[in-house]
């Protein structure tokens, strides 16, 4: 094959389309591109809830590194020493331990179970966006004593009854009340709310935060251990760095990232993610190959005398399959770009009204080696089912062609 | 010129044999205008399939040029009738899609021997002399049948092949296109000495021809000059 015979093939192919069944251009056109948006869409979901997921446990649980006490602690001991040693690492942002503790929270009538979680705020800005998401009020000071931030879903909404609430609240406690919270150790302290708070991570709006100050006076262990250490590593830095970075250093700790921290906890959710993916990109590709070969295969059947009499004038079968090999590519490629507009849109959309749960909130996640994977797969696809009855065409005798 | 040699074509049909073309032999010389003439099923369109290496004999032999076109493959044929053959079909058989232009330049562009401005400047050419370069731009649809064919002579001679061939060009037309038509082959065979091998069964088309073979059964049952050749 020549320059001359693929110039002529695809003037053929263009022709055909432009003045052909415009009809079926387009809905042919926008069939591909559907199935562009079916291969994508699923995929793309699953990896916006999977980094919706990833974002809120490291912004709001474990940071990028998460420190816990090795094998038989009940702490992470030697707090000082430790997070004096992790903050001076490179590549670590910051440091900061949480000490959690069950308690009861009563507001009037209400009682409420919920953990309170203490946290240094300084330095817990430096790893946890949470002081950004207050919703009313403030965020705690470094020594405050006496005073509580609290969830949305805690707080309540004072016009629901508490019979027809969906999760349990306090019933409407607004900033500036007073709040009791029980520990179980025998210690009850009233707090005043100093703020309320709404991440849309659930396990972070359903706790309540305290300075480490004030649980030291609840409990005195809190002054020098820690539950867990959460470690935020600074941009460029990854999270297997810091990791072995903490090892190397010695933190004699339970060093584990966010990676493998979820991937023992999602490992089944990611596994039943990439079934469902690979069944949708099957179909999508099974679709757009039959769509594209009955197209193609009702166009040659349509146009065999015609074939029989560009063979007649001397066009090469060559030429002729490639005829309809460039209608496909043709077709396909501007039903990818389609698919391409409509996921980008789709995307752009889930961007200004994500998908929202009680425990997480989604929009889509494309890459653009997605788009280019994705695209490839089709495009090959389609190439398949267009040169096959193109191929099986152009291989017929002229006579039987125009007898046809 | 072409030399054809006692040239069979069997069909066969379960038991069924019909003898379409039974040893016809025959030789056209370079610059004639040789009419096809007989009843229908007298094996007229076969010869000139046969003949435009469109089917392929069941016995005997066709050589064009000293080319014996039984030896030929797939892809040479092909070549064969780029190069050296044009054809009209009876039904104009103009591809839709394309204008009057991209139709007659279509068999050139697929030449290696012309460049691009070559076969565009014959396109018009040929174009003019026909009458149809102010219908270039027109698809074959918006065209009358007499326009059609034209434009299918047009294509048939663009880059001057050896041999046309005309299958009942003139059999879809009124009495004044089939004379336009027949009055341009008859042109181009005086102007450019071109060899045309035209099927007919209209007796009146015979005025135009320089030689007529009639066929019947298969068989060629008459084979002489007419006047137009004695003038």
């Amino acid at each position: 094959m020549g320059k001359k015979e693929l110039k002529v093939a695809f003037l053929l192919a263009l022709r055909s389309l432009q003045r052909g069944g415009r009809s079926s251009v387009i809905l042919t056109i926008l069939i591909v591109g559907m199935c562009f948006t079916n291969m994508i869409f699923l995929p793309a979901l699953f990896n916006g809830i999977g980094q919706s997921i990833t974002k809120q446990v490291v912004d709001y649980e474990i940071g990028n590194v998460l420190v816990s006490p090795k094998s038989g602690d009940q702490y992470v001991a030697d707090l000082g020493a430790t997070l004096a040693l992790i903050n001076g690492m490179p590549g670590v942002e910051r440091a900061t331990p949480h000490f959690t503790k069950g308690a009861t929270l009563k507001y009037r009538q209400r009682v409420l179970g919920a953990s309170v979680r203490s946290i240094s705020p300084t330095d817990e800005k430096q790893v946890s966006p949470l002081y950004t998401k207050m919703v009313a009020g403030s965020y705690l000071g470094q020594d405050d004593t006496g005073e509580v931030i609290i969830g949305k879903p805690v707080a309540g909404d004072a016009s629901i009854r508490q019979e027809d609430e969906f999760q349990a609240s306090l019933g409407g406690v607004r900033v500036g009340d007073s709040i009791t919270i029980d520990y179980g150790n025998g210690y009850v302290k009233d707090y005043r709310v100093k703020g309320i708070y709404f991440t849309g991570w659930s396990q972070a709006d359903s706790a309540v935060y305290v300075t480490s100050t004030d649980m030291a006076l609840v409990d005195p262990k809190a002054a020098d251990n820690a539950d867990y250490i959460t470690v935020r590593a600074k941009p460029g830095y990854s999270e297997m760095f810091i990791k072995n970075e903490l090892i190397q250093y010695g933190v004699s700790q339970k060093v584990q990232t966010t990676s493998d921290l979820l991937a023992k906890s999602m490992g089944r959710a990611l596994q039943s993610f990439a079934i469902i993916n690979m069944v949708s990109l099957i179909v999508s590709v099974i679709i757009t190959t039959v769509v594209l070969f009955i197209v193609i295969t009702i166009k040659t059947l349509n146009s065999r005398r015609q074939i029989g009499i560009l063979k007649a004038i001397g066009v090469d079968k060559e030429v002729i399959m490639h005829n309809y090999g460039f209608q496909v590519i043709i077709l396909a490629v501007l039903g990818i770009i389609l698919g391409i507009i409509i996921a980008l849109l789709l995307a752009m959309y889930m961007a200004a009204y994500p998908i929202v749960t009680p425990e997480w909130s989604a929009t889509l996640y494309l890459t653009p080696m997605d788009l280019v994977i994705n695209s490839v797969i089709l495009f090959c696809a389609a190439v398949v089912a267009g040169y096959v009855p193109a191929y099986q065409v152009s291989r017929e005798d002229i006579q039987t062609a125009m007898r046809a | 010129m072409i030399e054809i040699a006692d040239l069979q074509k069997i069909y066969r049909m379960g038991d069924v044999e019909v003898r379409a073309l039974d040893g016809v032999t025959l030789d056209i010389a370079k610059g004639e205008f040789l009419g096809i003439m007989g009843a229908s099923g007298s094996g007229k369109t076969t010869l000139l399939h046969m003949l435009g290496l469109l089917d392929t004999p069941t016995s005997g032999s066709i050589a064009i040029d000293g080319t014996d076109i039984s030896r030929l493959n797939d892809y040479e044929k092909t070549l064969f009738r780029l190069y050296k053959l044009g054809y009209v079909f009876q039904d104009y058989a103009l591809v839709p899609d394309l204008t009057v232009m991209e139709n007659v330049t279509l068999p050139a562009m697929l030449r290696k021997d012309l460049t691009e401005k070559q076969y565009h400047d014959a396109s018009i050419d040929i174009l003019t002399k026909i009458g149809m370069l102010d219908r270039q731009d027109h698809l074959p649809r918006e065209l009358s049948g007499g326009q059609q064919q034209r434009v299918s002579i047009a294509r048939a001679i663009v880059s001057k092949p050896d041999i046309l061939f005309a299958d009942e060009p003139c059999a879809n037309l009124d009495t004044e296109n089939s004379r336009m038509v027949l009055d341009l082959f008859r042109e181009i065979n005086e102007e450019m000495q071109q060899t045309i091998v035209m099927v007919s069964h209209e007796d009146w088309h015979k005025d135009y021809f320089h030689r007529i073979i009639r066929l019947q059964d298969g068989k060629v049952i008459s084979d002489g000059l007419t006047s137009t050749k004695s003038h």
